[in-house]
């Protein structure tokens, strides 16, 4: 259960950093080249969600592996 | 291997497909920019007209054709059209004294046509106005413009949309985390049945499992929104209906977890757990189909329309959105697979 709020809360630490990102930057810059780069925002913050993902998998993996070789 | 895992191979390759077609298919040619936007009736103007994706000079003045348009029966034909560049143009308009209206203003569409790039529309483009009101005076003036013989863009593009210009290409992004979702909910809400059914708590495992994966798209979908939102819509959230209904959906969905993790008895605690669960379905299907659709919302889809139609979602998109959709549900029911095993392991290993 700990590691299932780790989750969220690493998944939503990681949409604020893009979001941030976002606002932070330029609007104009977002928005040039026909508003191409919201595409990029959009794709990277579903790459950036995944891998945070994948991270908790990895760590909730390697602790249970570590159980059983203690047993 | 290939016999276990051709699902997990086919939605790869979908999302390559989805990548590779969804970025590089380009835009329809359209109107980005008319100056000046407010004319006064009864004088001679000059639009300066400024293009995306177009190509005027291939096409030549000879081919270009445009109008202003109020509605279906009143167009004004251009009288002089210059090709400046590519993507620059000047249009010539002569104004009539009097607008086909009976208020003192109206807002005006300007329409190309040229062979080289198809047809394309600037909607309101335009804003007019008049001294004096008078329909009848407007006239014959007004019926110049026929649209006949409008040319089709050669090749295949994606539809050209004032306010999303690239960032159509989200729809193959956002909108199939929330398809996927739905899908992992679905399966979750069969397992739980089986769960109560039979008492096997293997069901069990799977039901966290494919919540869990639906949860990460459902946020996913979340923020992918609220980016695509601001740009487009103008704020990351408007408290706009479907918004709305998504985050009282995914806080249905998490209070899953939180109930879970209240209890200690792991057999209570998945017997309860697939109660809840039936019921967050249940909540779900009016929350996300039926009351977006009662309300007005900024959401395609809305207040009363069948969502995907007309340009919002063609023919060309079609072909990308639908292996999108297969694409990111399989991608879904694999991470789901994953944590689906890690979780029987534990079971397994450290509740003996």
């Amino acid at each position: 259960m700990i590691c299932n709020r780790v989750s969220l809360v690493l998944i939503l630490a990681l949409a604020s950093i893009v979001s941030a990102r976002a606002q932070g930057a330029d609007a104009d810059f977002l928005e040039s080249m026909g508003k191409m780069y919201v595409v990029l925002a959009v794709v990277l913050a579903i790459l950036f969600g995944i891998v945070a993902f994948l991270i908790y998998l990895d760590r909730k993996l390697t602790k249970l592996e570590n159980q059983i070789k203690e047993e | 291997m290939i016999r276990q895992s051709w699902w997990k191979i086919l939605g790869v390759l979908l999302l390559v497909y989805t990548f590779i077609a969804g970025l590089m298919m380009p835009l329809k040619p359209g109107i980005i920019q008319v100056s000046p936007g407010s004319l006064h009736a009864g004088e001679a103007v000059e639009l300066v007209v400024r293009g995306y994706n177009s190509s005027y000079a291939k096409a030549g003045k000879e081919n270009m054709r445009a109008w202003l348009k109020m509605d279906d029966e009143n167009i004004l034909a251009a009288s002089k059209v210059q090709v400046l560049g590519n993507r620059d143009l000047k249009v010539f308009f002569n104004l009539p004294a009097y607008l086909p209206s009976k208020d003192s203003s109206g807002s005006f569409s300007l329409i190309l046509d040229h062979p080289a790039d198809g047809a394309a529309v600037l909607p309101n483009a335009v804003f007019i106005t008049q001294d004096s009101i008078d329909p009848a005076k407007a006239g014959s003036a007004w019926k110049s413009g026929r649209f006949e013989n409008l040319s089709e863009h050669p090749g295949k593009t994606f539809p050209f949309r004032n306010i999303l210009k690239e960032s159509i290409r989200n729809q193959y992004f956002h909108v199939p985390l929330w398809f996927a979702m739905m899908f992992l909910f679905l399966f979750s809400l069969i397992h739980s049945i089986k769960y109560l059914r039979k008492g096997d708590p293997d069901a069990d495992l799977r039901v966290v499992s494919l919540n869990q994966a639906g949860m990460i798209y459902g946020l996913l979908g979340v923020v992918t929104g609220a980016l695509w939102a601001k740009h487009t819509w103008g704020a990351y959230w408007s408290w706009d209906t479907k918004q709305n209904m998504t985050a009282i959906c995914l806080l249905i969905y998490a209070a899953y977890f939180v109930l879970r993790g209240a209890f200690q008895d792991d057999e209570r605690k998945a017997r309860l757990s697939a109660i809840y669960n039936i019921f967050a379905f249940a909540a779900m299907i009016p929350l996300l189909f039926v009351i977006p659709r009662m309300t007005d919302s900024l959401h395609p889809g809305a207040g009363g329309n069948p969502a995907f139609g007309g340009d919002d979602l063609d023919n060309t998109m079609r072909m990308v959105f639908y292996p999108a959709g297969v694409g990111w549900t399989l991608l879904g029911f694999w991470v789901a697979s994953i944590v689906y095993r890690i979780r029987a392991l534990e079971f397994k290993w450290l509740d003996r």
